[in-house]
């Protein structure tokens, strides 16, 4: 990501939006006894277009925002965030992310990951007595409600990252596999070695 | 891919990231009320109108996803609440039933304590057991039998009055042939005026039973109440005692060419809805051991 005023009032205003969007609108829109939740999304949306470590500045802000928000444990979302935002970058710095149905595992992963991990740290940091396992069947639905929203979710993200978005990056989500050239019967993977 | 200033740069900022998470968790739990609190208070003041607002514009369509979710929801509800009401209603069921039985029982007591009640007999309660599903052979089932002291030919009433008698017995339960039945014929009389004649019932219709062979000119008015007649000729004794309420008259037909005059009667028992009755015997008889019935009488309620 190009580091310009321009960049981090898009990605500031991505992050905002999310997270009011997401505790005054989609935590109390219950579908199938779950809600949507736009915070791993946004997070892994931006992670996955401007790479890992906008992807881990991006969690951290949206956690921190969070957290203030909602007036909860100040970091916690911000220390699983970062971690979701990184992860998802490094998957896109490593792999060619140009398949057009990526953004559906990766939020998924990121959903579950974001939820999973943010479960083990609140129950390290509460005094919870016992936990129900109904919790396993809310990640359960979160996950299903993102996976479906994914696609439309990501394209609006790269829609408003895009003018910022550095050359290179853009270019290496355009790239794809090149041709691997054909072996003398025609068949790859029987080129003669030179 | 990259140099190694990249990575560097990389893992320091996620290094950085984390580590300033840690310490804001740190700080926010060791200094409840402090700075970080101040801090967060006025971003929640901050932020707070922005919330308002944006809840204000997405209610409407929180409003259509709840009633969606709603809707949905509704549905599981209506089912649960569909087999609550499937368990109720027999509940219910179950209540009328007792209430009815009760109202049976009361009507048997009553019916004993009538001046015009048959005396010396003795009473066994029955619960009706089965029904004949025809309206031709009107007879049902009690669950008490020889054993229990019951004969053929006794007379069978309900707290309303006669019901038939008994054409059938085993060890532990006997047939009740109803005077509905279309071959019974009752000796009965009306009260007061006296009159005497047969009852015969109209086959399909168990509330118009006709009372045949009385004599014309007798002054018969609708309302009078008929009553076993009881009557003893010689060796020939009515099967069923004098005294047991029948039915009440509805209509005289007076046909001019006939010899005797017909008249209607309404049933004093209800013939489709009867659980409980009881067996009229006469005082003194023993029941029979039965080995494979129960103590007498332990088949009625």
């Amino acid at each position: 990501m190009i580091r310009t005023p321009g960049a981090f009032i898009r990605s500031g205003l991505l992050v905002v939006l999310a997270v009011i969007l997401q505790i005054s609108g989609f935590d109390q829109l219950h579908l199938l006894g779950g809600a949507i939740d736009l915070i791993p999304l946004v997070v892994a949306g931006m992670a996955f277009y401007a790479g890992s470590t906008a992807g881990a500045v991006a969690g951290f802000c949206t956690g921190l925002l969070l957290d203030l928000a909602v007036g909860q444990n100040l970091g916690a979302s911000s220390l699983v965030l970062t971690a979701v935002g990184y992860g998802v970058g490094r998957f896109s710095d490593q792999r060619d992310i140009s398949h057009g149905l990526l953004p559906i595992p990766v939020a998924a992963a990121a959903t579950v990951g974001y939820l999973s991990a943010f479960a083990v740290v609140s129950f390290m940091l509460e005094t919870a007595p016992q936990v129900s396992a109904l919790i396993l069947r809310d990640i359960v639905i979160v996950t299903l409600l993102n996976v479906a929203i994914a696609l439309p979710f990501f394209g609006l993200v790269r829609r408003v990252l895009r003018p910022v978005l550095a050359a290179e990056l853009l270019d290496r989500r355009r790239r794809r596999r090149e041709v691997q050239p054909a072996g003398p019967i025609g068949l790859r993977g029987l080129e003669v070695k030179r | 891919m990259y140099d190694k200033q990249v990575v560097r740069r990389r893992r320091a900022a996620l290094g950085v990231l984390v580590g300033l998470s840690i310490v804001l968790l740190t700080a926010s739990f060791g200094n409840g009320g402090g700075v970080l609190h101040g801090f967060q208070s006025a971003a929640q003041t901050i932020l707070s109108p922005i919330e308002q607002g944006a809840s204000r514009a997405f209610k409407p369509f929180r409003d259509l996803a709840n009633w969606v979710g709603d809707t949905v929801s509704a549905k599981g509800k209506v089912d649960g609440m569909k087999k609550d009401l499937a368990a109720t209603r027999q509940q219910l069921a179950k209540s009328q039933a007792a209430v009815r039985e009760n109202q049976q029982l009361q009507g048997l007591m009553n019916l004993h304590r009538r001046a015009d009640f048959p005396q010396g007999t003795g009473a066994i309660a029955a619960r009706v057991i089965a029904r004949s599903p025809t309206v031709w052979y009107s007879t049902i089932q009690i669950d008490v039998g020889r054993g229990d002291g019951v004969r053929v030919d006794d007379p069978v009433v309900t707290g309303d009055g006669l019901v038939g008698k008994v054409t059938d017995e085993t060890g532990g339960t006997a047939t009740v042939t109803l005077i509905t039945d279309s071959s019974s014929s009752v000796s009965a009389e009306i009260v007061p005026e006296g009159s005497n004649g047969v009852v015969q019932p109209a086959v399909g219709d168990p509330n118009d039973m006709q009372l045949n062979f009385v004599q014309k000119g007798r002054d018969i008015t609708v309302g009078q109440t008929l009553i076993t007649s009881g009557f003893a000729s010689g060796r020939l004794e009515s099967l069923f005692p004098r005294g047991i309420p029948i039915g009440r008259v509805r209509k005289v037909d007076a046909n001019e060419l006939e010899l005797y005059q017909r008249v209607h009667i309404q049933p004093f028992a209800d013939f489709r809805r009867m659980d409980v009755v009881q067996v009229l015997r006469h005082r003194g008889r023993t029941p029979v051991p039965n080995p494979g019935t129960a103590a007498p009488g332990s088949g009625g309620p």
